[in-house]
């Protein structure tokens, strides 16, 4: 720390990262560690979760992995509950399949709803209780959002209900959790090219429309939304509770 | 994956360098490794914060000068080879009921808050966009803002005009900028520990009232919300324009 400035270092301290293999929540996972936080990799794909061990090793910084789904409540909780330090919560493991309002199936509004918005109540549940329980100096949530928990987008209705959602979730959050001293805030991305996303951008026209509704011309890169993360999960944000960073070069601020 | 707050070799210009939030902002940059040129009507005042900044081995330049002076800004800028970043901060506050507001009151703060916010910002981002790699290296502005930027509060309509305001310059200079890579954000703290807050907390019945606000329970560090500033100012955040970072400790998530 400077005299001002404030350095974003997580030496000591234990993050939890959902979604942890692949695209963001990867990213994220290793920019924490990158500040020297020890990482615990929540994800469904033992392999994947190896090779990121592998690299996160490498960083001199502890590394725990749990091979499980965000939906398998009991399988969390049990995990969850066994840890014995966390600090960081990064709430990251969701999805979306764009599909227009009119033929919306029930089977995609029954997966949204479970990963994006139950099983991200139920792990910032079971985590702030754990962090309660064993860190009196308190903690820091972050809720991944999106611009779409702000503005809405074509064929979007449920990931927009599910990301709003979010957004919601994480100002009740904060008031709650304010007396404990953790802060709890959303980062909100325009669309990052991660594995997920490519898909979407092998469609020209969804090319187009992207590049036309992002004023500063690009998309966002895992980076950028990492070193976001990083700095809203350190003390460098301290006073920082209840809101968002919107990281989406201008889209929503048309 | 992470990328550090880190300034090296950009010039950073500070309004309202002489004290409270300016001073910090201005010493932070410093500290990240910015060139910094602060600015403010009082001499000793800079005096002080170029000392500072020189004890901590950085770099700065002091000029003194009224922002509404924008005759002297100008004759000020031709001094400056370059500039990357302003903290546009200069600005001020003189609570009262709406019913009482004094006519020569609101001009003073809309003139100093407003308009000169808008010119210091139209005059640097024109030198800022002559740069002729500027889209290549980028270029931040930061409005100093304030949770009330957001939500009302009594006693400050004319304060809460400006900034809301401020809110509404940033998010349209931001769409215009982006085509040169400037982005441009602003920073909505809640009271932060400063000499013209303190003069308010005097008064006990309102810094209690105030702070049952603040779901955090503390009102900001000049540190705190200089961090911010940095984040925004560096790469860090090189896909973050026209939003807020909005440092209140959950004031405004209620």
């Amino acid at each position: 720390m400077g005299l001002f400035l404030k350095d974003i270092n997580l030496k000591g301290k234990t993050a939890l990262v959902t979604g942890a293999t692949k695209g963001l929540g990867r990213g994220a996972a290793i920019a924490l560690a990158q500040v020297g936080a020890n990482i615990i990799a929540v994800g469904r794909n033992i392999s994947e979760l190896k090779s990121l061990g592998k690299i996160i090793k490498k960083l001199n910084v502890k590394y725990t992995s749990f091979n499980c789904d965000v939906n398998d409540y009991k399988t969390i909780k049990n995990n969850i509950t066994k840890l014995k330090k966390l600090d960081i919560l990064i709430n990251n493991a969701g999805t979306n399949i764009p599909e227009p309002f009119l033929k919306v199936k029930d089977s995609s509004l029954e997966t949204l709803l479970n990963v994006n918005t139950k099983a991200v109540f139920n792990i910032a549940q079971l985590c702030a209780n754990q962090i309660i329980k064993l860190n009196k100096k308190g903690g820091s949530i972050i809720n991944i959002s999106s611009i779409f928990g702000l503005v809405a987008g074509q064929d979007r209705t449920v990931y927009s209900m599910t990301k709003f959602g979010v957004e919601g979730l994480t100002k009740g959050m904060a008031l709650d959790l304010a007396k404990y001293n953790i802060r709890v805030n959303s980062v909100c991305p325009n669309i990052v090219l991660t594995p997920r996303t490519k898909k979407y951008f092998a469609n020209k026209k969804y090319n187009k429309y992207v590049k036309e509704s992002t004023p500063l011309d690009k998309i966002a890169t895992v980076s950028d939304v990492a070193t976001s993360i990083a700095f809203l999960a350190s003390e460098a944000s301290s006073m920082i509770t209840g809101t968002s960073i919107i990281i989406d070069g201008g889209w929503t601020a048309k | 994956m992470f990328k550090k707050i880190n300034l090296k070799g950009k010039t950073a210009l500070v309004t309202g360098a002489g004290k409270g939030l300016g001073k910090a902002c201005a010493i932070a940059l410093a500290e990240a490794g910015a060139k910094v040129i602060t600015i403010s009507r009082t001499k000793s005042d800079l005096a002080k914060v170029d000392k500072i900044i020189k004890k901590t081995k950085g770099s700065s330049k002091s000029f003194v000068c009224d922002v509404t002076d924008l005759d002297s800004f100008k004759i000020l800028l031709k001094k400056i080879n370059n500039l990357d970043i302003l903290v546009n901060n200069a600005g001020t506050n003189r609570p009262e009921h709406f019913t009482k507001v004094k006519r020569g009151n609101m001009e003073y703060l809309t003139n100093l808050n407003m308009k000169a916010v808008f010119n210091i910002a139209q005059l640097c981002a024109q030198k800022m966009v002559k740069a002729k790699n500027r889209i290549k290296i980028g270029g931040s502005i930061i409005h100093m803002s304030s949770q009330l930027g957001k939500v009302g509060c009594e006693g400050r309509n004319v304060y809460n005009m400006n900034k809301f305001g401020v809110e509404g310059l940033a998010r349209g200079m931001a769409c215009e900028l982006a085509k040169y890579n400037i982005r441009v954000n602003t920073v909505c703290p809640t009271f932060v520990e400063t000499p013209m807050v303190k003069a308010f907390f005097k008064n006990k019945k309102f810094k209690n009232k105030m702070l049952k606000n603040i779901p955090l329970g503390r009102i900001a560090t000049e540190s705190d919300v200089a961090t911010a500033v940095a984040f925004l100012a560096a790469d860090s955040s090189a896909m973050i324009t026209g939003t807020s970072l909005v440092v209140d400790g959950g004031w405004t998530a209620q």
